[in-house]
C-alpha cells in the first residue's frame, strides 16, 4: 500500500496537480480580453508588467499593502498560516529524503523543531481563521460550508502527520492517512478555489496591469497599494 | 406583462419616448411596470457567456470570504457595518447567484440586484484596493450594471439619462444650436470684461479642444465663461466643438455600453474633425473616465489611448500655473484652512494624485492645506458617484452615505472644500444642505480667477 501510494499514485497527483494548476494560468491569461477588461495589455507590456510587479510583491510583503498594515492580527495569522502550509511540506527532511530517493537530489531541510513548530502554526491559525470566520459577522456572512470543507481538507494533512511524526497511536495507519490526505489536497489545487494558490498570482497580476496601464501608470503615477 | 410601456428592454432612442418618460412624475409607473416585467432568462445568460471572460469568473470563483473588503467600503461603514453591505456579500449574492443560475432568475431577483447595484455601490473601486486577490468588486458592479440594463431592469433616471445622450448626445436635452449660442453669449458676455476673449468654435488646428459637461450650458453657463477666461489670459489657441463637446456618460453610470460607444466616438469624431494638438475636459471625473480613461475601450482603441491627448482639467490647470501661463497674486491666496475632494474616477482611476496638490500649492498660503484622512487614491467616494446622486428612488440611502464625507470633512475642521468634480461638488452641495455643517464647497476655476495677478488692460474694471 505504502510502496503504491508513494509510487505511481504519487506521481499520477502530481501530474494532475501541477498539470491542472499549469492549465488554470495557460486558460487565465488566454481568457483575458483587452476591450471587455479594458486595459490595452498588449499595447503597453512593459507598464502592465510593472504593475504587476509592484501589485504581487505589495502584497506578498505583511507591511507592503495598507490594507495589511490596517489589519495586523488577521495579517498575522494569514501570513503564518500560508508561510507554515508551503514552507513545511517543501523543506521537511522525510520528504526531502523520499525526493532525494526518487530523484536524486533534495532542498535544504528544516530543522526537526522548526518543522514541528510550523506544523503547530499552521493548526492553530487555522482554527484562528475558523473562529474568526464564527466571530465577525462581516465574514460569516460570507462564509459557507465549502470555505470549511478547503480548510478541513488543508489542514488535514498537518494533523495527520503530526500524529504520525509523534508515534501516537497506530504509525503506519497514520503515516497512508496523512500521505492520502496530502494527496487529497493537492487534487483540489486545480479544482476548487484552492487554485487561488496560482490563481492570486494571475489576478494580482490582471490588477496591477489595470493600474499600471490604464489607471495612473501611463501618467507615471505609482499606485500606493 | 412581458415589456412596459416604459419599462422595457428597449433604450430610449426618440424624442417622444423620451418625453413620454420624463412626463412620468418620478417614475410612478416606470417602476410600476417594472414590477410585472419578464426577465428574459436566455439572453441574459447568453449574454453572460460571451462577456464573462476570465477576469470575472476567476474573482467570483477564488474569493475567500475574508470580508477584507468591509471595512474598505464606506457604504457599509455608514450603515452601521451591517453585514449586507460588504462588498464580497454584495456581489456575491447578486451577480455571482445569476451566474451559479446561469441566468435563470425571476423578477423580483432582478429589482433586488438592480437596488443593490445602484444603492449600495457607487462603483469607486476602493474595496479593490483591499482585496488580497486583487478582486475589483466595482468593476464588476459595472458589468451587473450592464446585465441589468440590457433587461430593462434600471432606475428610473438612468433609463432617461442614456436616453437622452442616444436622442441628444448629451446628458441634458441641449442640441447643438443651443450650445453654439450658448458660447456665443457666454463670449459676448464675457467679452466687455475681458476684452479679445473668443469662445472659437470648431476652429481647426488648434492647440487645444475644449469638451465639457451638458450642465454647464444648460445650468451654469458662466463655467463655461470661467473656462473662457482662464484660456484667454493663458493666451491658449483654443476651441470648442459644435459637435462632439459633451464628455459625460450618464449612459456609463445606466450600464447602456453601446450608447456609451456612441457618446464617446461622437467626441472622438470632434477630435478627428478638428485636429487639435490636444484635449482638456472640464472639472468633471466620470466625464474624464468615460471618453479619455474607459472610452478608448468602448471605441475598440488598441492602444487603449483617445485619438489625441486627452487631459483632465487639473493637469492643464496645474501646467498653465508652472508654466506661469496663469500667475496668482500671492496676496489673494486662500488663507483659511482648506480642504482637498480626490475623485475617486481621475485619483483612483488614473492616479491623478499630485496635480491637483500642486494647484493648491499655487493658491494656498502654505500652512493652510489640511488633508482628508484616508487622502488620494485611498479617499472615500463623495457618497453621490456612480449615479447615485441623481436617483430619487434611492435618496435617502444617497443621505447616509453622505455622512461618511461629512465626518471626513469635519475632521479637517476646514471651512473651504475644494472640488473639482461635478459629481463630488454635488454630493458637497447636498450634505451641506441635509446636514448643515457650514461649509463652502468650490471647483477650481472660479477660485483662480479670483486671485490672478493680470496684466494691466487685459480686464476692463467696472
Amino acid at each position: 500500500m505504502y510502496e503504491l501510494l508513494t509510487g505511481p499514485i504519487m506521481w499520477l497527483v502530481f501530474a494532475i496537480s501541477f498539470g491542472g494548476l499549469l492549465v488554470r494560468v495557460v486558460l487565465y491569461f488566454k481568457g483575458l480580453n483587452q476591450q471587455l477588461d479594458r486595459v490595452a495589455y498588449k499595447a503597453h507590456l512593459s507598464y502592465g508588467l510593472k504593475g504587476a510587479f509592484n501589485s504581487i510583491i505589495s502584497w506578498l510583503n505583511p507591511v507592503g499593502a495598507r490594507a495589511w498594515r490596517k489589519k495586523p492580527g488577521f495579517t498575522l495569522i494569514f501570513f503564518a498560516f500560508h508561510i507554515g502550509l508551503l514552507a513545511t511540506p517543501i523543506f521537511l527532511a522525510a520528504h526531502n529524503i523520499m525526493l532525494q530517493e526518487n530523484l536524486g537530489f533534495g532542498l535544504p531541510q528544516l530543522p526537526a523543531f522548526l518543522a514541528d513548530l510550523l506544523s503547530w502554526t499552521v493548526i492553530v491559525a487555522c482554527v484562528a481563521i475558523i473562529l474568526r470566520r464564527i466571530a465577525l459577522p462581516e465574514v460569516r456572512i460570507l462564509t459557507t460550508a465549502y470555505d470549511y470543507l478547503m480548510l478541513l481538507i488543508t489542514v488535514a494533512p498537518f494533523v495527520t502527520g503530526l500524529i504520525a511524526r509523534y508515534q501516537m497511536g497506530d504509525y503506519q495507519f497514520w503515516l497512508l492517512a496523512h500521505i492520502i490526505s496530502g494527496q487529497i489536497w493537492l487534487l483540489c489545487l486545480p479544482f476548487t478555489k484552492l487554485s487561488h494558490c496560482v490563481l492570486f498570482f494571475c489576478s494580482r497580476a490582471q490588477l496591477g496591469m489595470d493600474y499600471g496601464i490604464k489607471r495612473g501608470g501611463l501618467k507615471g503615477s505609482t499606485f500606493s497599494w | 406583462m412581458p415589456q412596459g410601456k416604459l419599462c422595457n428592454r428597449q433604450p430610449i432612442k426618440t424624442d417622444e419616448q423620451l418625453k413620454l418618460t420624463l412626463s412620468d412624475k418620478s417614475g410612478k409607473q416606470y417602476y410600476a411596470e417594472m414590477k410585472e416585467l419578464d426577465v428574459d432568462t436566455n439572453a441574459l445568460w447568453a449574454t453572460i457567456q460571451k462577456t464573462m471572460k476570465s477576469r470575472i469568473k476567476t474573482w467570483l470563483e477564488i474569493c475567500a470570504h475574508c470580508g477584507m473588503c468591509a471595512d474598505s467600503c464606506f457604504l457599509y461603514q455608514v450603515n452601521d457595518c451591517v453585514p449586507e453591505q460588504v462588498p464580497s456579500y454584495k456581489i456575491q449574492s447578486t451577480l455571482g447567484h445569476i451566474v451559479k443560475k446561469k441566468g435563470q432568475v425571476d423578477n423580483e431577483f432582478m429589482r433586488h440586484c438592480m437596488k443593490v447595484a445602484w444603492s449600495q455601490c457607487t462603483c469607486c473601486n476602493r474595496c479593490g484596493m483591499y482585496c488580497p486577490h486583487g478582486i475589483d468588486m466595482g468593476v464588476m458592479f459595472s458589468y451587473l450594471r450592464g446585465l441589468l440594463y440590457s433587461q430593462g431592469f434600471v432606475p428610473w433616471e438612468l433609463k432617461i439619462g442614456s436616453g437622452m445622450h442616444r436622442v441628444y448626445r448629451a446628458q441634458m436635452d441641449v442640441t447643438t444650436e443651443d450650445w453654439v449660442e450658448t458660447c456665443e453669449w457666454m463670449a459676448e458676455e464675457t467679452e466687455e470684461e475681458w476684452p479679445g476673449l473668443t469662445i472659437p468654435v470648431d476652429k481647426k488646428d488648434a492647440d487645444i479642444m475644449y469638451t465639457c459637461n451638458a450642465r454647464e450650458p444648460k445650468h451654469y453657463p458662466e463655467d463655461l465663461a470661467e473656462a473662457a477666461v482662464l484660456f484667454h489670459v493663458a493666451g491658449e489657441n483654443w476651441t470648442v466643438p459644435s459637435e462632439g463637446w459633451e464628455q459625460t456618460s450618464l449612459s456609463m453610470f445606466a450600464g447602456d455600453w453601446e450608447c456609451c460607444k456612441d457618446n464617446v466616438n461622437h467626441v472622438y469624431d470632434a477630435i478627428e474633425r478638428l485636429n487639435p494638438a490636444r484635449v482638456t475636459g472640464t472639472e468633471c471625473g466620470h466625464a474624464h473616465r468615460a471618453t479619455v480613461i474607459e472610452g478608448p475601450y468602448w471605441a475598440g482603441r488598441e492602444d487603449g489611448l483617445p485619438p489625441k491627448p486627452y487631459i483632465h482639467y487639473v493637469e492643464w490647470l496645474a501646467e498653465a500655473l508652472r508654466e506661469g501661463k496663469l500667475k496668482i497674486d500671492p496676496a489673494k491666496r486662500i488663507k483659511e484652512p482648506v480642504t482637498l475632494q480626490d475623485s475617486c474616477n481621475y485619483v483612483r482611476n488614473q492616479g491623478l494624485k499630485d496635480v491637483t496638490r500642486e494647484i493648491l500649492s499655487y493658491i494656498v498660503e502654505p500652512g493652510y492645506f489640511v488633508e482628508m484622512a484616508p487622502n488620494k487614491e485611498h479617499n472615500y467616494c463623495c457618497g453621490g458617484g456612480g449615479g447615485f446622486n441623481g436617483i430619487g428612488l434611492y435618496r435617502e440611502q444617497r443621505n447616509v452615505a453622505l455622512r461618511k464625507k461629512m465626518d471626513q470633512i469635519l475632521d479637517t475642521g476646514c471651512k473651504l472644500v475644494i472640488a473639482p468634480c461635478h459629481n463630488c461638488w454635488d454630493a458637497i452641495r447636498d450634505l451641506e444642505e441635509e446636514y448643515e455643517i457650514g461649509i463652502r464647497w468650490s471647483f477650481l476655476k472660479p477660485l483662480i480667477i479670483g486671485m490672478l495677478d493680470i496684466p494691466e488692460g487685459m480686464r476692463v474694471e467696472w
